[in-house]
């Protein structure tokens, strides 16, 4: 097996990250933003996992660091969701830039 | 408690100093605040009420100031006491540290910093060190050692001399006070100088202020005792201004009259322009040198006298050398300029060298070191330097506090309108002590004067005594013509440090303070007599109604004038001799003999023209000399004390030699190291041609006192045709040299008018009145371009910056995240690129 080293990975993680925050910056559609959110926080987790991996000091930290972003995740979402539905349940769209009610 | 003054008997001088702080605290502040508390419930009765009765109620109770002066006299018994202890163990021949571990003390204060000399380790990388041991090519070390401002005092034969004398001297003004001040025990006190000075007002009455006068009285005591203790300049610094805020209550004690709150200002403000000079002077030594103790500045400066290989040539003396090449190591060196040359620098020493590392001081007896480093090899001079000019600097801002507070020329203007303050006050503060302050201060920080400064302190000493003198000459008013003596003769002072007679001049500080006090005493005598008269034109024929003032004045102005065997004669014979000895070897500056020669004859004149007009002839007032009477016994006792004292507080054995003053060699056992040093030929010169100095003295004195006595005492010359005949000069001294005019042309007039004009600007509600036809008048363009139109300006740029962000902030969450995401990258790419 090769050993890949930490940097592909760290690479990889700031890829799915750069990837995340554009999908943040861009989408009007609160689905796709959540999605950005997934992405931003599973390259957290994948830092994560690649420093359990690599560095001896972290070796059980990072995997319980990685499954609780995980649960952390799961449960964002769910809340997420839930306010995404109503948000559609009150204006018919889930367009983020109609969610003006607040505005002064 | 007998153990813990035995080990350090230094402590008795600190329970001293306290005593009229407790005093000064328990009157005023405790006792004062009190009664105005319970005031509002004197009438209810109550336990308020009748603390506030118990306190003496409306009538001004007397018991604090009987406190006060019992406090002042137990300060003066430990005083004493110290006194007789601390010559006890110079005379056991102790040891400069044993002695200095007995009679001085030091705490921090403020500390930043290690601070400890006792731990070596930390003490090799002190700024106050600057010493480097290892040979590591490391860059010299960086200021980072620990620095503190301390509290501490140290005894030596000067300090306990000045203590023992102004707490002696403060007990009989005190004493003298309970009398003078006895009108102030009255519920209302009618003061008819307010009437006087401000037309309109009539019968102006107010409470007696006895309690305050005496805790006044004794927060000045305290400051003074604390400057006299204090080990270094921070404290001397903080007394120095407590003794000027003292002096600034007490001479507008009355302050309800105009003249007396015009001199309190003009004493205080003129006193700041010296103490800024003494500010800079203290910083200078702090940032340049890394300790305010004057003891470890003196150290700093002048060579040590032995180092490790045994006793040093050149010890304390100032080492001027010039910047070098810098060595391999980059450090700064230093080598000794050529003979005959100067050096831009002056070489500094560890402050605490009997550190166990090697140290080789300059000019050991068996080498002769031609250069040195610093802070380059251990064996080598490397504790740096100074710029010369900077360490002249230094000496120039103490200096100038000491003029300030001396009342040398230029900035003697407010000792003689400081009469203003009620007379005991005149003799405690403007004669015997605090003006005698800036004299001490010139002397204990003497190492730390350069050649050039000392020259400069004497030429101000010797230009201060005769202008002082001249104007004293023609003053009327009794309180005046000592003050302008008390300058006169404070210039002596100066004068005979300046040239080297260290000894000679706080020995006439020692003995001026005994006679002037007596003389000021008996003034105030005479003005308690005479009902509050002052000028000397309306007495006359008074030692028929008052004869242990009139003869006690009489003892106090032969001592001023130098009479032999009386305690003045052996400082002025010490002083003239010295300034005689100086002129000797430095032929160009010969005036500092004959200024103080004429200025002699002048001391005699003044002094038995003012003893003559007060006392002898026929009266010249009847009304005046009607009401006159004697003083009670609680005023004339003081006087014939500080009488005997004024005679023989100098005296020795051999009488008739003046060198044999005792008090005299007392001082000179404390005089530093760099007296010898800087004046040895002059001090020979001085020894050997003291008599020539002396009978010149005697003879001025004489000729002076023999014309007084020919103009006021039996009338041969009359003094209205000496003035026509003086003329222009007669006006030119009675308008004592145009000083104050002066001063109020070039500074006062040109601040008042400034402020007049800005205040005139800025009072205006308009530019003028609205021309015809505009419904508003014109508004104030000169304030909306200024000040007002700045702080608008300001108030209007932060609502415009506000109302520009709004729209920055839209609520758009992907604006947010793009503006995030985009900074972040920035500061990475900017991290990346200055690590790169």
């Amino acid at each position: 097996m090769i050993e890949l080293g930490l940097p592909p990975f760290l690479l990889l993680s700031a890829f799915l990250f750069a990837c995340g925050v554009s999908c943040l910056a861009v989408k009007r559609n609160a689905i796709g933003v959540l999605m950005g959110v997934e992405l931003i926080l599973n390259a957290a987790n994948l830092n994560f996992v690649a420093f359990a991996r690599y560095n001896p000091a972290f070796r059980v930290e990072g995997q319980v660091f990685a499954l609780l972003v995980v649960v952390l995740a799961a449960a964002e979402a769910a809340v997420a969701l839930a306010i995404i539905l109503n948000f559609y349940n009150n204006h018919a769209t889930v367009d983020v830039d109609r969610a003006d009610d607040l505005r002064g | 408690m007998p153990e813990w003054f035995a080990t350090t008997p230094g402590r008795l001088y600190v329970v001293a100093t306290l005593l009229p702080l407790v005093g000064c605290a328990l009157l005023l502040l405790f006792a004062g605040l009190a009664r105005n508390l319970c005031r509002p419930l004197r009438a209810s009765g109550g336990r308020a009420g009748s603390l506030y009765w118990l306190l003496g109620g409306d009538k001004p109770l007397a018991t604090g100031a009987y406190l006060a002066t019992a406090l002042m006299g137990l300060a003066a018994v430990l005083a004493v006491v110290g006194l007789v202890m601390f010559l006890g163990d110079a005379q056991r021949g102790l040891k400069p540290d044993e002695l200095a571990a007995r009679w001085s003390e030091r705490t921090d204060w403020i500390r930043v910093g290690n601070t400890d000399p006792a731990t070596p380790a930390e003490w090799d990388k002190s700024d106050s060190a600057r010493l480097v041991r290892d040979e590591s090519t490391a860059a010299p070390p960086v200021p980072r050692g620990g620095r503190a401002l301390e509290l501490g005092y140290r005894i030596d034969h000067l300090t306990a001399l000045m203590v023992a004398m102004v707490t002696v001297i403060g007990t009989l003004i005190f004493v003298f006070s309970l009398g003078y001040m006895r009108d102030e025990t009255k519920e209302t006190v009618e003061d008819h100088e307010v009437d006087h000075q401000t037309p309109g007002t009539h019968h102006f009455a107010r409470r007696g202020r006895y309690g305050r006068f005496f805790a006044y009285l004794s927060l000045f005591a305290f400051s003074m005792l604390n400057l006299l203790v204090a080990d270094n300049l921070f404290q001397v610094f903080v007394s120095w201004e407590l003794v000027g805020v003292c002096s600034f209550f007490l001479i507008g004690f009355y302050y309800e009259r105009p003249s007396a709150s015009r001199a309190a200002a003009k004493a205080f403000i003129v006193n700041r322009v010296g103490d800024a000079g003494f500010l800079v002077g203290i910083l200078v030594a702090w940032t340049s040198l890394g300790t305010l103790n004057i003891d470890e500045l003196a150290r700093r400066l002048r060579s040590p006298d032995r180092d490790t290989h045994g006793s040093l040539e050149l010890a304390g003396q100032l080492v001027r050398v010039n910047p070098g090449q810098p060595d391999e190591k980059g450090n700064p060196t230093y080598e000794l300029p050529a003979k005959g040359e100067t050096g831009t620098h002056l070489a500094l020493y560890p402050a605490l060298w009997e550190d166990p590392t090697h140290f080789h001081g300059l000019g050991h007896a068996r080498t002769n070191d031609r250069e040195f480093t610093a802070p380059a090899r251990q064996t080598y001079f490397d504790f740096g330097a100074m710029p010369y000019w900077l360490f002249v600097v230094m000496g120039i801002g103490i200096f100038l506090g000491c003029v300030g507070k001396s009342a040398q020329v230029p900035l003697h203007t407010w000792l003689p309108d400081a009469m203003e303050g009620p007379t005991p006050v005149s003799a405690l503060i403007h004669a015997a002590t605090m003006v005698a302050a800036g004299v001490y201060l010139v002397g204990r920080c003497y190492p730390l004067f350069a050649p050039e400064v000392l020259l400069g302190v004497a030429y101000t000493g010797a230009v201060t005594l005769f202008v002082a003198a001249t104007i004293a000459l023609v003053q009327t008013d009794i309180k005046r013509v000592l003050a302008y003596s008390t300058c006169s003769q404070l210039g002596y002072m100066m004068l005979a440090l300046g040239v080297g007679g260290w000894a000679a001049g706080l020995l006439h500080l020692l003995t001026h303070a005994f006679f002037k006090a007596l003389l000021f005493l008996g003034s105030g005598s005479v003005i308690h007599g005479c009902h509050h008269e002052q000028d000397l034109r309306k007495m006359g024929g008074l030692l028929t109604k008052m004869r242990v003032t009139g003869f006690t004045m009489l003892v106090g102005v032969l001592a001023i004038a130098g009479a032999p065997f009386f305690s003045g004669w052996y400082s002025k014979d010490q002083i003239l001799s010295s300034a005689l000895g100086y002129g000797l070897v430095h032929r160009e500056h010969m005036t500092l003999f004959v200024l103080p020669l004429l200025t002699a004859a002048m001391t005699g004149f003044y002094m038995f023209r003012l003893w003559f007009l007060a006392f002898a002839g026929a009266p010249r007032d009847h009304h005046v000399h009607d009401h006159a009477h004697e003083s009670p016994a609680v005023m004339t006792v003081p006087l014939v004390i500080l009488a005997l004292f004024s005679v023989g507080v100098a005296w020795g054995w051999p009488l008739w030699d003046a060198d044999a003053s005792a008090l005299g060699h007392l001082l000179e056992a404390g005089q530093p190291a760099a007296v010898r040093v800087a004046f040895g030929p002059e001090r020979l010169t001085a020894h050997d041609h003291h008599l020539v100095a002396g009978v010149l003295a005697l003879l001025a004195a004489a000729l002076g006192a023999g014309l007084a006595a020919a103009m006021y005492w039996r009338p041969k010359l009359d003094p209205a045709a000496v003035r026509a005949r003086a003329g222009g000069a007669y006006t030119f001294l009675l308008n004592k040299w145009y000083f104050d005019e002066a001063y109020d042309a070039a500074l006062v007039r040109p601040t008042v008018g400034l402020a007049f004009a800005s205040a005139a600007a800025d009072k205006r509600p308009t530019d003028g009145p609205a021309p015809p036809g505009a419904a508003e008048p014109p508004p104030r363009r000169y304030d909306l371009g200024t000040l007002d139109g700045l702080i608008t300006t300001v108030g209007q740029l932060v609502g415009a910056a506000g109302r520009e962000l709004r729209l920055v902030q839209t609520g758009r969450l992907r604006g947010y995240v793009l503006v995030l995401a985009l900074t972040v990258a920035g500061l990475l790419g900017m991290l990346v690129g200055l690590s790169g």
